[in-house]
């Protein structure tokens, strides 16, 4: 696998940028496709991915449900006098709920997730690379990429869905205490209104479409992990370019996937 | 009578460029079963790249390097994996895993090389390497902490694990203090000796290689500039390596 080398220094021209640009693409669609070719050989090192999807969980889980439960409360709290004012309030938890399934949640925690895990792979595999950890393991026979890259991918894939289904549950819940705080609704009242406004389709695009992010979040971190260069300040590099790239691209896919849910399930429009 | 063929090394008309910087060019060398080479050179010369190219970690320009016969650049990752489990390599910086622990980092080979392997088998191979580099108390501690010296014995550990033919040391006693760094280069002389290792040590530590080295060479400009045994290397009277020498001898 040869992957285009990204020009770094103090003094870049624009072209150099466009460059960067290009070899980035280039170099991600070749990564991917290494990772295609390499998922479907054994070993299948099922127990590093349990691991790292035990890990990542545990990593995120804390501040996904803070994140999850004010999403909700200030959602239901910013909605909440438009709908009085046009005699909607009966609506406001189908409309959080609604909102939060297809949408705030699972973009909200892919993008949460790629600020803690993308950065973290992008700063270990990077670390690895310039201390020639990955060097070490490629000559005593083990292939680095198999089980450095693509463990990481498959777990970054199958967590966040689970994370994101947990996020709407608490966003839920939050939107629960903005109401209960405001007006006293009923738990059971609320759950109804919830359950009756969210159809099964609601939750297929929105949660598959996490799969998509979390594939992302792996493949960008571990790629800038793999391909650091230029020591500790690489590392650092790798890092934060980690996370700006994978959040760009999950807001990108977010809105092709919408498009295409939208065509693949009509009535959701 | 037909000789066998004892070189368990052989480099032909190697070169190696990074865009204009020609790092190696031309260079021929062999290495014998059980043999002990030193490379020397300054910084920059193409030392590391020499080693790397070696196990397949560079690929160089052109030339050819077989290792028992079979040349590495011509074999698929397969077969060259298959090669490179007969070969260790001691890093600069030890390049120890630093996620696992000192027992994780030296089972770890052995656990992928042979997963038939009884744990219980596995345990008592990584303590008894330990005990050849005289480290077993450190068998739980974290790579991070360990001293400077004590990663290189555990980076040893783990390169000689898999009981390897050919050893490849890039500047194994860089950054040592010369007392442990004569203590690292004796040990790496005692196991070669007890496990019947070939080595290649890539070092511009005199001392290093006055114990180890049976045969050195030395690189200067992308080529070969002197063949020969420590001694005549040190008294030989070029101006070049006069100064590199007495240099090296006021740092010991």
């Amino acid at each position: 696998m040869k992957l285009p080398k990204e020009k770094y220094g103090k003094r870049l021209t624009y072209g150099d940028y466009i460059y960067n640009f290009f070899a980035t693409i280039t170099g991600l669609t070749i990564f991917n496709i290494e990772f295609v070719k390499q998922a479907f050989l054994p070993p299948y090192e099922i127990s590093e991915i349990k691991k790292h999807m035990s890990e990542l969980g545990v990593k995120t889980l804390g501040i996904v449900s803070i994140t999850g439960f004010i999403i909700g409360l200030v959602l239901t709290m910013q909605s909440e006098p438009v709908m009085i004012k046009f005699g909607a309030a009966d609506f406001l938890p189908g409309m959080v709920a609604i909102s939060v399934v297809r949408e705030l949640g699972p973009v909200i925690t892919a993008l949460i997730f790629a600020g803690r895990v993308s950065s973290g792979i992008g700063a270990e595999l990077g670390s690895m690379r310039v201390t020639e950890q990955i060097d070490a393991m490629e000559v005593t026979a083990i292939n680095p990429f198999k089980y450095l890259v693509v463990t990481r991918v498959i777990a970054t894939t199958m967590i966040l869905p689970i994370l994101s289904v947990y996020v709407i549950v608490i966003a839920i819940f939050g939107g629960f205490i903005a109401i209960t705080i405001s007006n006293g609704m009923n738990f059971v009242y609320y759950i109804n209104s919830v359950v009756n406004s969210i159809e099964f389709g609601d939750f297929i695009p929105g949660v598959a479409k996490t799969f998509v992010f979390g594939y992302i979040v792996g493949l960008v971190g571990c790629y800038k992990g793999y391909t650091t260069e230029g020591g500790t300040e690489g590392v650092g590099r790798a890092s934060t370019t980690s996370v700006v790239l994978s959040s760009l691209l999950i807001l990108i896919f977010d809105m092709i996937l919408v498009k295409l849910s939208l065509w693949l399930w009509p009535t959701l429009g | 009578m037909v000789m066998a063929d004892t070189r368990i090394v052989k480099i032909e008309n190697l070169t190696k460029r990074f865009e204009t910087l020609s790092v190696l060019e031309n260079i021929s060398i062999d290495v014998t079963h059980g043999e002990n080479l030193v490379v020397f050179g300054r910084s920059g010369q193409g030392k590391s790249v020499l080693l790397k190219c070696i196990v397949g970690l560079l690929h160089p320009d052109t030339g050819k390097i077989f290792i028992n016969g079979t040349n590495v650049l011509e074999i698929s990752i397969r077969e060259l994996n298959k090669i490179r489990k007969n070969i260790g390599f001691l890093f600069q910086g030890s390049a120890l895993y630093d996620s696992m622990t000192v027992r994780g980092n030296l089972s770890f080979p052995l656990k992928r090389h042979f997963p038939d392997m009884p744990a219980k088998e596995i345990d008592d191979k990584v303590k008894y390497t330990l005990e050849l580099v005289s480290l077993e108390e450190a068998i739980d501690k974290m790579p991070s902490e360990l001293s400077g010296g004590m990663k290189k014995r555990i980076g040893l550990a783990r390169s000689i694990i898999t009981d390897p033919e050919l050893m490849l040391y890039d500047e194994p006693t860089t950054g040592l203090d010369p007392i442990t760094s004569k203590e690292i280069s004796e040990l790496i002389l005692n196991l070669q000796k007890k496990l019947e290792m070939t080595s290649i040590v890539v070092t511009h530590d005199l001392i290093c290689a006055e114990i180890i080295a049976d045969r050195a060479i030395f690189l200067k400009d992308a080529k070969i500039a002197y063949e020969g045994n420590i001694k005549e290397l040190t008294d030989s009277d070029d101006p070049f390596l006069k100064n590199f020498f007495s240099h090296e001898l006021i740092k010991a």
